[in-house]
């Protein structure tokens, strides 16, 4: 962290207000190595604009912090966290329809670019399990991760109340359109901590979220709730006997967002415009199973240029995956932060 | 040509009955989320749990007080505007009520609902389906009864798009509306159904609007329970129905304004719902909770029931703007619940878990109310696509239609047109006879004779005009008796020995009736006589009579008989 704010504090004094330059605020990691290769490349090589990359925490008080003095061009956002920044008026406002066509407007799924992000890939929280664990019977829905009795052993699960209780009521039949509907209600959410006392034994909680991946792969654990890029690295790379069940995905957007403090909009915004290019979109989505979020790109998508997987069979929002899924709704999510988390600490500390 | 005719119109009226009714969902469920009323806008501010109070309070007073204040300011028929509306308009080949009070009757009914009122919404898009329809009214296409079938055409792409149900939608739109299976109405009806569907599912994709998942009826012995729940819930039903149409006169005597009489209304739905916050609105989560096994304790249950009838009386009885047809479904699913805690919980006896219950008590409340078993069946399969549910549902909706129709009527829609003089309890040609009033067959050659005229007078004025009786009448023209040549001397006064008429109608008297007391009669001609002043009035002939009967009867017979 100290190290990149200096780099970008050198950048910016080596590189005054210059309208080729552009400061790119990513999350690192192999993440930020897709990118690199899939999007900022091409887009120096066409444009001739220098970028250079930052990390941060994700979060939109770090931009408020850090965005102006480190002069960051442009940022990789969750949804709902760009909703805040906008809300705040961190961001600067977009005019999509100045950006793209109609028609490519209407190419964006399941969320359009709005007053201050362009959607850029889709993330999943997912359910997978340790292969060797049930040699016979698979686990194929999400109320299987309820059900210890069918399908026994430890469970790792997020220390946080985020995609757990939109699962309770998935695995009691509640349609996926509904279940923000009833989570929204007292009876709604005690009948996810009722769904969710019936596993209370069998979790093993984690804090990162790399460690779900880890404690499936070293056996702590026997099915874990988690992000299906972490998942899939530690499958493909690491040959670890690890299945996704796709039923129950939760469905996150990321975006892309032009802080109001940046010096180059003109830049930023044509980055944008390529960063949201189906090319752009196929070929992150070929290096790190995040699905476009656009309908076009999915038929560009083909195999991993490292480990020669087809990707298309792990991003999130394949057409092919059948069962039930569902979009996060970001703005609900925002706003009930606090009554979540109370409730699931609440929760965390009854014994029965 | 007519099936030309009849398939564009059914796939124009389709089609906008359709979009109306998805915007009107929209509208509501828009409205539902700016004023606080969904759950999901609610938690939403959950920090400020002052202002979540104080708007479940004002929202529905001042939805109520807007809702009435437009009705009577802006609506000429100064009353929301429904079903057994759609149904009299049909029946009689009459266009419905004028387009600006159904206008206004839809916007208010959006408000209502909008606003959290204890409302359905499926009364007031039957009802938007129908206006559109009724247009064809304006149409010259030389088609006969077209407007009927456009008007039921409307309904059925409105009960297709709203439930996701074509099938339903065509046999509510026969069951309830029409009343007749003719293949010119239902052709076009199919028709404007399906269109609905598609609009509804292909172009939109909306999802449909009651998902479940239901393995299968576990226990042969869980039918007869189903029996039993639905005589129960019919009992329930009947309560409601009573309740709501006793509510709405005592309100109307006890509160002289109109709108003070919604907004009190709304301000009970709200003051409720701050500790049951589930009798707001439309209920549909609630409604899908019904499905989830153990989601309700047991008194919470019976308290949920009795607020969500009381309210639902008291709102319709007040003059929101609303069906009955969405706070039956809840308040039976609730009840199903109820049954099954009590069977499976408290009893013991093993069953395959709340759902089937619940989707049986919906139905078999829901049809008591309209009156339309067929449709709910068919709902029930369309929305479940679960032929286990369809025929444990069935049971219900059969067992709760036994009783209440027997102690409280057809449907709630027929009672209520019943009270407006319109039958339907003995059938469709008879309710069609009861509206045409013998009066107006009086034949204008009957003869009438003074008192003080001589026989010989009145006895030639009978034989120029073919009549064998004639009907004396008084000095203030009450009917005295019936004076017949050959009586009396021809030189003495009519009057001296009149034999008093055998069978006299009055000015109300209906066709239907006529007929009835027709039988055994021997005479030509019944006198009619005003029900107030006693005035003689003029007199029908029998043969006038039998012939407007045969009429009404072979233009009834070739409606529900139409091929094209």
């Amino acid at each position: 962290m100290r190290l990149s704010e200096l780099l970008a504090l050198i950048a910016c004094l080596a590189l005054p207000a210059g309208a080729e330059d552009l400061t790119v605020v990513s999350w690192g990691g192999a993440y930020e190595t897709a990118q690199r290769e899939a999007v900022i490349a091409p887009f120096e090589a066409r444009s001739g604009t220098q970028v250079t990359i930052t990390t941060y925490d994700g979060t939109w008080s770090a931009l408020a912090e850090r965005g102006k003095a480190e002069g960051w061009d442009v940022v990789d956002m969750l949804h709902d966290q760009a909703r805040a920044a906008c809300a705040r008026g961190l961001l600067l406002e977009l005019r999509p329809d100045a950006l793209f066509t109609s028609e490519e407007l209407a190419d964006f799924t399941p969320i359009k670019p709005g007053r201050c992000a362009v959607p850029q890939n889709a993330y999943a929280r997912v359910m997978a399990y340790d292969d060797r664990a049930f040699p016979g019977r698979k686990p194929t829905r999400i109320g299987d991760f309820f059900d210890t009795a069918r399908f026994p052993g430890p469970r790792a699960l997020q220390r946080s109340p985020d995609g757990i209780l939109e699962w309770a009521l998935l695995a009691e039949g509640v349609p996926p359109e509904q279940v923000y509907g009833l989570l929204s209600t007292d009876r709604g959410l005690k009948l996810a901590f009722r769904r969710l006392e019936e596993i209370r034994d069998d979790i093993v909680w984690y804090q990162a979220p790399g460690e779900a991946a880890e404690m499936l792969a070293d056996g702590r654990a026997v099915m874990a709730a988690g992000y299906n890029g972490r998942f899939f690295d530690r499958a493909q790379r690491a040959g670890a006997p690890i299945d996704i069940v796709w039923d129950g995905r939760i469905i996150g957007i990321e975006v892309w967002a032009i802080p109001a403090s940046t010096d180059a909009p003109e830049a930023a915004r044509a980055f944008l415009a390529h960063a949201a290019s189906p090319q752009s979109m196929a070929g992150l989505a070929m290096r790190i199973p995040y699905g476009p979020t656009r309908h076009s790109a999915f038929d560009r998508i083909g195999l991993n240029p490292d480990t020669g997987a087809p990707m298309r069979a792990y991003l999130p929002n394949a057409p092919q995956h059948g069962g039930r899924s569902l979009v996060q709704d970001s703005r609900w999510y925002a706003n009930t932060e606090a009554l979540r988390t109370r409730r699931f600490r609440t929760w965390l500390g009854a014994k029965d | 040509m007519r099936m030309a005719i009849l398939t564009g119109v059914a796939l124009v009226v389709g089609s906008a009955a359709s979009l109306a009714a998805i915007a009107f969902i929209e509208l509501v469920s828009a409205l539902n989320t700016a004023l606080l009323i969904a759950p999901r806008a609610r938690v939403q501010w959950e920090s400020l749990p002052g202002l979540v109070a104080v708007s479940t309070v004002l929202v529905p007073t001042l939805g109520g007080l807007i809702v009435g204040l437009v009705h009577r300011h802006l609506s000429p028929a100064k009353r929301p505007l429904g079903p057994p509306d759609v149904v009299e308009a049909v029946q009689f080949h009459k266009p419905l009520p004028d387009l600006r009070s159904g206008l206004v009757s839809t916007v208010t009914a959006a408000l209502s609902l909008g606003a959290g009122a204890s409302v359905g919404q499926y009364g007031p898009m039957v009802y938007l389906g129908a206006l559109l329809g009724n247009i064809a009214h304006r149409l010259r296409l030389g088609v006969p009864h077209l407007a009927s079938i456009a008007v039921a055409c409307g309904v059925a792409a409105a009960i297709s798009t709203a439930f996701n149900a074509p099938i339903a939608g065509v046999l509510f739109a026969h069951e309830v509306v029409l009343r007749h299976y003719a293949t010119r109405a239902f052709a076009p009806v199919t028709v404007a159904s399906v269109t609905g569907y598609v609009i509804a599912n292909v172009v939109f994709q909306r999802p449909a609007l009651f998902r479940i998942e239901f393995a299968g009826v576990e226990h042969g012995y869980e039918f007869a329970l189903v029996a039993l729940l639905g005589l129960l819930v019919s009992l329930a039903a009947i309560g409601f129905m009573r309740l709501l149409l006793a509510l709405g006169p005592r309100l109307t005597a006890s509160i002289k304004w109109p709108a003070l009489r919604t907004a009190a209304a709304g301000l009970t739905v709200g003051l409720t719902a701050l500790a049951l916050p589930d009798v707001l609105g439309i209920g549909t989560s609630t409604l899908r909770f019904a499905t989830i096994d153990g989601a309700f304790g047991l008194g919470e249950l019976v308290v949920l029931i009795v607020a969500k009838i009381g309210l639902t009386a008291l709102c319709i009885g007040a003059g929101f703007s609303g069906g009955a047809f969405s706070p039956s479904l809840l308040v039976g699913s609730l009840i199903g619940v109820l049954f099954w805690t009590l069977v499976s919980g408290v009893a013991g006896i093993p069953s395959s878990g709340a759902a089937i219950f619940a989707i049986s008590g919906m139905m078999a409340f829901a049809s008591a109310v309209i009156g339309a078993p067929l449709t709910c069946i068919l709902i029930v399969f369309e929305l479940t696509r679960n032929y286990d549910v369809t025929i444990a549902a069935m049971v219900a909706v059969v067992f709760s239609n036994l009783l209440s129709h027997r102690v409280f009527g057809r449907s709630l829609f027929d009672v209520q047109l019943a009270r407006r003089g319109i039958d339907f309890s003995l059938g469709r040609d008879h309710a069609h006879l009861a509206v045409l009033k013998v009066a107006d067959y009086i034949a204008p050659g009957s003869v009438t004779a003074k008192a003080g005229e001589t026989a010989r007078d009145v006895a030639k004025r009978l034989s120029e005009q073919g009549w064998r009786e004639a009907f004396v009448t008084g000095a203030d023209g009450q009917l005295l008796g019936v004076f017949t040549p050959g009586s009396v001397p021809a030189d003495s006064l009519v009057d001296t020995r009149l034999e008093p008429a055998k069978l006299v109608f009055h000015d109300d008297t209906d066709l239907a009736e006529a007929m009835d007391r027709l039988r055994g009669f021997v005479g030509d001609a019944v006198p009619i006589v005003s029900r107030e002043t006693g005035r003689y009035l003029g007199a029908v002939s029998e043969a006038d009579l039998v012939s407007a009967w045969l009429d009404e009867a072979s233009r009834l017979r070739r409606e529900e008989n139409a091929s094209v």
